[in-house]
């Protein structure tokens, strides 16, 4: 069951880099925050209940429905509905990801370990090229803002395969940088004008 | 005493920030200043002591935790200064926000073990956000997003390095991620995952630590924040940056992954000195100027790390000295821009005329910083030099001399033409403003320790430095 739900994941980022309606970037970040909570009550079989409820409820209520709840509203505000200003077009964003998908692959059959599933490895790996991807080709600061939210799913992929054994240390550093991705969102997605890429008054 | 500590400078951070009155903060900021001198004296007497299981008084932390202590009084001094003119709330958002950026750094200090670590940097990119944000200008929110967005991406790099360890070791054993207990089952590990994890961590710190190619966001932070904060994020930020760097280097330095290591190292120093002089040639803000500045230091202390030997006493050397010439060039600004209201160096000149104390700062502080003697940093510039001799590394030495070069002439040009030239454009010069001599003493106190270093090291700080470097090879 866990490896489906990882698939499906796969498919979520395959689909970021040929989406162009920004509605369908929030979606597929919900999808992304309940695929994950998914995968965590399947995998982390040998964890107290009170960390598993506590990894529960970030994957809801910050990933499925916050996070996304805060991105509606940007894009509520800005008016903008596709992203229209990418560096590179869509054709090639695809070819990108499918290339990352193979890197992704090869590399975790090179870092096989006894300690993690391959599978895993692969898909958090695919997560955070995706993730480097949509910040590096798109030019709209929402675009940057969601990039950065599948870089934090795959840093949650990474630490979910080693889970049973995580301290509560580690989803204190995970509800750390959910807070900063609210932060984000929240504070400086509604002031600066995040339908633009106007970030040019710095500079030498 | 460290919860103590640490329960403390969150009462007192948190109390700030309710203050109504001006006086109340200021005390408060003075108070957590005492506090932090407390516990610096705490880590000395119990340097190689462990407390609440994730702390250790180790001598690379007492080190950067004295170098801390040291700029933390003109830190608030030059605070309050800056801010005499806000309102009760932004101070109060000052100083709350400077005692939680100052014991974040001084928890990311003493952590032992990666996780916390990590925790208290990622905690440092919350409170110094506060901080650059301060003025409420379109540029500061443009530059705080900046570096709240690009820390957070790399820190979350950072954590994958981190996760990579936890691969290392096995579930079993995951929660034991200390530096003590990693040391004995590192040297079985897979060197690829070694490998990996440090570029992780290497790319993520980066952000903090301003080194190739994550540098451009302190870079940005530093044309807006106020010139104290710039004083922070240049050294002892950045300090936090190098730790976490150098204590995975120091992990995996008995491993096949150390000559990896160095290469990437030397390849990020050269880089960034290559980033840096290209930059200061062109360089129109004073602040950016000495942005590139840390820059350069900061590839400087990569390269020393990289080729070793010499270069490991002589990295944590120019951390240390560093930091005290650069705060005080950094405080200075703060003057500058008062007498001059601007930090554009097309706006700017006769400052030996306008300010005659803080040209000279400005001109000590260069030759301190730009290595000349009699600046201690000299020493440990020719240390790197000679560990370069010593293993051979005859092109880097080539390519360090030559960039060095660049930006001793960049640096000293532009500092003569504010000191002594007339503004090329002063259409918009305004009436010069007037500044008490007296706000410079702290700054020249700092360049004196910079020279004296250059005569004579103290018995307790090259014991602390090689102490610090005993677990490195040789």
């Amino acid at each position: 069951m866990v490896n489906y739900l990882i698939v499906l994941f796969a498919v979520t980022l395959i689909y970021f880099a040929s989406a162009e309606r920004l509605s369908t970037y929030v979606r597929l970040v919900a999808l992304q925050g309940l695929l994950l909570c998914g995968i965590a009550v399947f995998e982390l079989k040998e964890v107290n209940l009170a960390n598993l409820l506590f990894i529960v409820a970030e994957t809801l209520l910050f990933k499925t429905l916050l996070l996304p709840y805060l991105l509606s509203r940007i894009i509520r505000k800005s008016g903008v509905t596709k992203v229209h200003r990418q560096a590179v077009s869509g054709f090639y964003l695809l070819l990108f990801s499918i290339a990352g998908l193979l890197i992704s692959v090869i590399l975790a059959v090179i870092l096989v370990n006894p300690f993690i599933n391959s599978i895993y490895l692969a898909i958090a790996l695919f997560t955070l090229l995706t993730g480097l991807l949509l910040i590096v080709t798109h030019k709209l600061i929402i675009s940057h803002l969601i990039g950065f939210l599948v870089v934090e799913n795959a840093v949650f992929l990474f630490s979910l395969a080693i889970g049973n054994e995580m301290p509560m240390l580690i989803n204190i550093g995970i509800l750390l940088d959910i807070f900063v991705g609210v932060l984000i969102l929240g504070f400086f997605g509604l002031r600066l004008k995040p339908h633009t890429n106007e970030l040019t008054m710095l500079k030498d | 005493m460290l919860l103590l500590f640490f329960i403390l400078s969150l009462a007192l951070s948190g109390v700030t920030l309710l203050s109504r009155n001006r006086g109340l903060t200021r005390a408060f900021a003075l108070a957590f200043s005492a506090l932090l001198i407390a516990i610096t004296v705490h880590a000395w007497i119990n340097r190689g002591n462990t407390e609440l299981t994730w702390f250790t008084y180790d001598s690379t932390a007492v080190l950067l935790l004295s170098v801390l202590t040291l700029l933390t009084l003109p830190t608030v001094y030059h605070g309050f200064i800056y801010t005499r003119d806000d309102t009760v709330k932004r101070l109060n958002i000052y100083h709350s926000g400077l005692i939680a950026l100052m014991t974040f750094m001084a928890g990311a200090y003493l952590a032992n073990t990666m996780t916390v670590l990590w925790i208290f940097v990622e905690a440092t990119t919350l409170a110094v956000a506060v901080l650059i944000y301060h003025d409420r200008t379109e540029m500061a929110l443009e530059a705080t997003w900046k570096y709240v967005f690009i820390c957070s991406t790399g820190i979350a790099l950072a954590y994958l390095g981190i996760l990579f360890l936890g691969f290392i070791y096995g579930r079993g054993d995951a929660p034991n991620l200390s530096f003590s207990s990693f040391s004995h089952v590192i040297s079985n590990a897979n060197p690829l995952y070694l490998k990996i994890a440090f570029i992780f961590v290497l790319v993520g710190f980066s952000t903090k630590m301003g080194l190739f190619p994550m540098h451009t966001v302190t870079i940005d932070a530093h044309s807006v924040a106020p010139p104290p904060v710039s004083a922070l994020i240049s050294t002892t930020l950045m300090n936090v940056g190098f730790l976490a760097i150098y204590r995975v280097y120091t992990l995996f330095s008995g491993t096949p992954a150390l000559s990896f290591m160095s290469n990437v190292l030397i390849l990020a120093g050269v880089l960034s000195l290559l980033i840096a002089a290209g930059y200061m040639l062109k360089a129109k803000h004073l602040k950016r100027m000495l942005a590139y500045s840390s820059l350069e230091n900061m590839g400087l202390v990569a390269i020393a790390l990289g080729v070793g030997g010499y270069g490991y006493y002589a990295a944590l050397l120019l951390i240390v000295l560093h930091s005290l010439a650069k705060s005080s060039l950094f405080y200075q600004m703060g003057q500058l821009s008062r007498i001059l209201h601007t930090f554009r160096l097309d706006e700017s000149g006769r400052y030996m005329k306008l300010y005659p104390a803080g040209a000279m700062v400005l001109m000590t502080g260069m030759i301190c910083i730009l290595a000349i003697p009699p600046s201690g940093m000299f020493i440990s510039e020719l240390m790197i030099l000679r560990a370069m001799v010593v293993n051979g590394q005859w092109l880097v030495m080539a390519l360090t001399v030559i960039l060095l070069c660049y930006i001793i002439y960049a640096m000293s040009t532009r500092i003569m033409h504010v000191s002594f030239s007339s503004p090329r454009n002063d259409s918009e010069l305004l009436q010069p403003g007037m500044v008490s001599p007296v706000e410079t003493v702290s700054q020249f106190i700092l360049l004196a320790l910079v020279i004296m270093i250059c005569f004579w090291q103290p018995p307790f700080l090259t014991d602390l430095i090689s102490t610090s470097i005993s677990s490195l090879p040789r």
